[in-house]
């Protein structure tokens, strides 16, 4: 599979801080590489390195087979970037803001207009051309910046959190413009701390923490590196100690908790462990409200890798 | 490219209500109070002729500059008098100025003029004014003078009639140049002399525009900054066509104010409007200079690089007699420096002399300080820019 971007031990420091260390990696050509880690994990610094807006300190960056430098003109034509912080005009309506950009990249006005008009329909803004970006809703605004991080249709496309504070009609919308990028043959490095959208949508997924990789592989083989298969919760209203201790040395548990009326019972396997703390609880006349089952996330194997939530 | 740029560099600065805000409306009501204002104090004091003494010691008496000088602008006969002059002993200047029947006296001391005052206004500054440029061109004479005398005893000519050199002198220029013009109550205006500042104050508010041009396209600066730096195209250009749509901005807002001052408040400016222009062309462009300079220099937030802007033009407007032009003689005579230093001095300095003196030269050496003064922070700006990477964005 050909590399789209080669990372060879990338280190960028602040100071005495190591805000990116060592990461060797690549992306293959097609594919929408997620890079998932909490909030100061490196991911943005990461990309800035990439991008060749920030110096770093040792280490060897390649996009398109060619070494990235600020004047690779020719490997930044192919680029676009989504950046996670809004980037566009207030002065600049909608159409304005989408035809500056795009036209750092594109001088043939007539095929720029088109390329606007497919940028404008990819995100959903066609009602919304005229309008200043002060006009639009927060999710509309993160539309907006995408489209113009895409307009010129570049075969590397970086999104840096580009969900952040989106409701879940526009989140969605803008994950399916992401895939639909994709199909059209974009390369995507798509970074956020939201483990479900890396599921949803990312073919290969490196957690990183404190600027080092912790796990690459797809979501699935991910998951595989949490010790548990399956947390089953039941909301139960009052429960005793000895039942806890009871369930505790049950088949193929791991772990339980019991905490504001919720059971958690996490287990290393996943066969009829269900079925099996029901008839437990009929037998015990536990009574419960509700009771779910659930293979493990990212943010278990996130738990697991580091001892800390995600989200943090 | 460039046209792209420029075109869209061109479209947020006018859609920028504060810039708009600063650069067209913010001078144009500040000379509507300036107008309003002032005008009324030169009404009143238009056809005030100024009381003043003169001491008559002999170093006045010796010396014909001053003595001419304030003859003429004593002269009844004169249409354009300034003063009611009267010579006496200190003793009795003094006790004229106790009694405030004059506003100040002046005694010559070495060829220098020392001036006395009880209080600071508009007539006290128009006498010391006059007074200082008395001098000025008394020490030309002097010094000229002397040279010629020089001359004659290096070509072997013993026999020098000082009488006669001094004379020619004085013909030579009384006629050509450094001739100083009737200062009368007609041309030393005060509200020409706020007009003054206010353009230097709208030459260098360019500065802002300069900054905000600069800081949309710096990666480290804003987040359309970014954008810009990872686009396939060179810094240079990118930030030549914004520098140049914010220049031009610039001079359409310099060109209202004259539009609005000639037009609507009747400022006359004079014969001078091209060479007035030329000097706002240029104040204008070391406006702009500073704020590339405070952009590319200073790793702040915007509006803390306005600030500073703002900050530096009205303390040099201040420094240069914006609030009162006492405040230029007392930085002129105490600390030149800092007003050979100060650009807002540079463009009222050069506005001032094409009002009061016949020959350009001190027009042109203010031209060429902006221009030298606006190189410089160009050349910085540029040193500056020439950083593609940062250590931190």
């Amino acid at each position: 599979m050909k590399n789209v971007i080669e990372v060879k031990n990338l280190i960028k420091e602040y100071k005495e801080i190591k805000a990116v260390d060592n990461l060797s990696f690549e992306v293959h050509e097609g594919e929408i590489l997620g890079l998932l880690g909490p909030n100061g994990s490196g991911k943005t610094t990461t990309i800035n390195c990439l991008l060749s807006l920030l110096n770093y300190s040792s280490g060897s960056i390649k996009i398109f087979g060619k070494e990235m430098k600020p004047d690779s003109y020719d490997i930044k034509s192919k680029i676009g970037v989504v950046f996670q912080d809004v980037a566009v005009f207030e002065e600049l309506t909608v159409y304005d803001n989408i035809d500056y950009f795009c036209g750092l990249y594109i001088k043939d006005k007539k095929l720029r207009k088109q390329y606007i008009e497919d940028a404008i329909e990819l995100v959903g803004l066609e009602e919304f051309k005229k309008f200043y970006p002060k006009q639009l809703s927060g999710g509309l605004l993160r539309r907006l910046n995408i489209a113009c991080g895409i307009a010129h249709k570049p075969k590397l496309i970086f999104l840096d959190e580009p969900t952040v504070a989106v409701d879940p009609q526009s989140r969605n919308n803008i994950l399916d413009g992401i895939k639909k990028l994709r199909d059209n043959g974009a390369t995507i490095i798509y970074t956020t701390h939201y483990m479900e959208e890396v599921e949803i949508i990312c073919d290969r997924i490196i957690i990183l923490d404190k600027g080092k990789i912790l796990a690459t592989g797809t979501s699935d083989e991910l998951k595989e590196l949490a010790k548990i298969e399956e947390k089953i919760t039941v909301e139960i209203n009052e429960l005793q100690e000895n039942y806890i201790e009871d369930i505790k040395k049950s088949k193929n548990v791991d772990e339980v908790k019991y905490t504001n009326s919720l059971l958690l019972v996490t287990y290393t396997k996943g066969k009829n462990n269900l079925v099996e703390l029901m008839e437990y609880l009929k037998e015990n006349k536990i009574k419960y409200n509700k009771i779910y089952s659930e293979r493990p996330t990212l943010n278990d194997v996130f738990l697991e890798l580091t001892g800390k939530e995600l989200r943090d | 490219m460039f046209i792209h740029n420029f075109k869209y560099s061109l479209k947020t600065l006018f859609r920028n209500k504060e810039l708009i805000f600063w650069t067209f409306a913010f001078p144009i009501i500040l000379a509507t109070f300036f107008n309003m204002a002032f005008s009324d104090i030169e009404n009143s004091e238009k056809l005030d002729i100024i009381n003043i003494a003169i001491i008559q010691n002999d170093d006045f008496n010796n010396n014909e500059v001053f003595k001419s000088a304030f003859e003429e602008m004593s002269d009844k006969n004169n249409k354009d008098r300034l003063f009611e002059t009267k010579y006496t002993t200190k003793e009795e200047a003094q006790k004229l100025l106790e009694e405030e029947k004059i506003v100040g006296y002046m005694e010559l001391v070495d060829n220098k003029p020392k001036l006395t005052f009880i209080t600071s206004g508009i007539n006290e500054t128009i006498f010391k004014y006059v007074s200082e440029e008395i001098m000025q061109t008394s020490n030309i004479i002097n010094n000229l003078t002397e040279e010629e005398i020089q001359n004659q005893i290096m070509t072997g000519n013993f026999n020098v009639d000082y009488e006669s050199i001094y004379n020619k002198v004085i013909e030579i220029t009384t006629e050509e140049n450094v001739k100083l013009k009737n200062i009368s109550s007609d041309n030393l205006s005060y509200t020409m002399i706020e007009f003054y500042t206010l353009i230097a104050m709208v030459c260098l508010y360019g500065g802002i525009l300069g900054t905000v041009s600069i800081n949309q396209n710096l990666a480290n600066m804003s987040n359309q900054g970014k954008r810009v730096s990872i686009a396939p195209t060179t810094k240079g250009k990118v930030i030549l066509s914004s520098v140049l749509a914010s220049y031009i901005t610039q001079l359409i807002g310099v060109a209202l104010l004259f539009i609005y001052t000639i037009f609507v408040l009747n400022v006359d400016y004079g014969n001078n409007l091209g060479l007035i222009i030329i000097l706002a062309l240029v104040g204008s462009l070391a406006g702009l200079s500073l704020g590339t300079m405070v952009a590319t220099t200073i790793k702040s937030n915007e509006n803390v690089k306005t600030g500073i802007i703002l900050s530096i033009t009205m303390l040099g407007c201040f420094l240069s007699g914006m609030m009162g032009i006492t405040m230029k003689y007392i930085i002129d005579k105490n600390i030149p420096i800092i007003n050979k230093l100060n650009p807002a001095n540079m463009i009222t300095d050069g506005l001032y002399s094409l009002y009061y003196y016949e020959t350009l030269d001190r027009y042109i050496f203010n031209v060429v300080s902006l221009l030298i003064f606006a190189f410089i922070l160009i050349a910085v700006s540029y040193i500056s820019l020439r950083r593609q990477k940062y250590d931190s964005i």
